[in-house]
């Protein structure tokens, strides 16, 4: 059993000189740059919805986009504040007010376009291409933000991950609704919300065993 | 940049560290309830900041200040020593991962103490899961199951038995010894004694009633 002067003197002796951590707005903001760096590749690659005009004269379009794209930037600045010990949690609710718009303009889309709903509305083909969109946003972020994040895995795990799950979730919820038509309320309901509580919710149950690993391999690195 | 910062941390004054401490920190009476004093805090700020640097003999100093500190927070919340004890060696291996995270320029008390509650709040959970998965062994549960385990008390149960059996009268002792202890035929016992085998009868009926009397009296003492 090692006894805490031992555990002094041996912490000591591996003292190496460390980079200090950025302002975490910086760090928020290279964050964000890189997601916008993603949503410029794949309107590029994927292209624009052909609708795109007519949809932006449309306000809750034009309201729930923004709100979306809020809630991502919000929570981003607010998961790299909650990561670090001495600022106050409170900053977890920073997203919560844009959050609310966003989902409550995914509601009023619902009603409006519920009559417009046909069988033939979706294609299988246009669900695949969504799914692509979806990982090719969301699985970099994702990545780059837990790398970005890994010092908050021995304090708040749970919370930072579920905070920056949301970040991840409504920029790509911003892609998707750019790249691709799909105003039926089930897809509407499936690719917001549900990417939304898949992504939160697998970081608030997964958010520690994945800090941890990554803490583990970036010890090993 | 470092460099920079490093300057600026020891260019604030102690007045300018008290006045930005934040309202995180423990309040309440005694040295384990108080936030460091603004001039411990400057210190530790400098120490760390030159411990982030690779000064090893600042690096030190620093946890061998922190530890009273810290230990005095933990046994807030915790009274077995030895708990105490490893939730210190716990903040002082988060502060040695993380050391990277913290900013110079802000006071280091917080950030210090978030941890250290941190700590603590993940011990209390441990020992409340250890404690309701787990029970604590009595001597009860080490002697019953095992049939040796228990030869003490089967030796001092058949000693008594056997002054109790010499406690009775001379008839008495004979019917038991012969048709209990060495399970004899009322015959056989009959042909050795010479008494008649309803003789022999009445004779072990007073001799059980006697021996049942007896140690019910020992019960009750």
């Amino acid at each position: 059993m090692t006894t805490t002067p031992e555990l002094i003197s041996v912490l000591a002796a591996n003292a190496a000189p460390v980079r200090r951590l950025r302002h975490p707005m910086v760090r928020a903001a290279g964050w964000l740059l890189l997601a916008a760096l993603v949503v410029v590749l794949l309107a590029v690659g994927q292209g624009l919805r052909s609708d795109l005009a007519d949809r932006l004269e449309q306000p809750v379009f034009v309201i729930s986009m923004t709100a979306s794209l809020s809630t991502g930037v919000l929570a981003a600045v607010a998961a790299f504040l909650v990561g670090l010990p001495d600022r106050s949690r409170l900053w977890g609710l920073l997203p919560v007010p844009t959050f609310a718009l966003w989902v409550s303009t995914i509601g009023y889309g619902c009603l409006t376009s519920w009559i417009g709903l046909g069988p033939d509305g979706v294609s299988l083909n246009e669900t695949g291409r969504c799914l692509a969109t979806l990982l090719l946003t969301s699985v970099p972020l994702s990545i780059v933000m837990l790398v970005m994040l890994r010092h908050a895995a021995p304090l708040y795990p749970r919370s930072v991950a579920v905070i920056g799950s949301l970040a991840v979730a409504a920029i790509t919820a911003s892609v998707l609704s750019l790249v691709h038509d799909l105003d039926a309320t089930a897809m509407i309901l499936a690719w917001n919300i549900g990417t939304t509580a898949l992504m939160v919710g697998t970081g608030g149950v997964l958010g520690r065993l994945v800090f941890a690993w990554v803490r583990r391999s970036s010890l090993r690195w | 940049m470092a460099k920079l910062r490093r300057d600026r941390v020891q260019g604030l004054t102690p007045v300018a560290v008290a006045s930005v401490r934040s309202p995180d920190a423990p309040s309440g009476r005694g040295r384990a309830h108080t936030p460091p004093s603004a001039h411990h805090d400057l210190d530790w700020s400098i120490l760390m900041a030159r411990a982030q640097d690779g000064d090893r003999d600042a690096y030190r100093l620093l946890l061998e200040e922190i530890t009273p500190y810290v230990r005095a927070l933990a046994a807030r919340r915790h009274h077995d020593p030895g708990d105490v004890e490893d939730v210190v060696q716990d903040v002082l291996l988060t502060v040695h991962e993380i050391r990277h995270a913290y900013d110079p320029t802000r006071p280091f008390g917080p950030w210090l103490v978030a941890i250290a509650n941190r700590r603590v709040v993940d011990r209390l959970r441990r020992l409340g899961r250890t404690r309701s998965r787990e029970t604590v062994l009595t001597p009860e549960h080490e002697t019953f199951p095992v049939v040796q385990a228990n030869l003490h008390d089967e030796g001092s149960d058949r000693a008594a038995l056997r002054r109790a059996v010499e406690g009775l009268a001379p008839r008495q002792r004979e019917a038991i010894r012969l048709l209990k202890l060495q399970e004899k035929s009322l015959k056989e016992a009959a042909a050795e004694t010479g008494m008649s085998v309803a003789a022999l009868k009445v004779a072990t009926h007073r001799a059980l009633d006697n021996l049942k009397k007896m140690f019910s009296r020992r019960g009750d003492t």
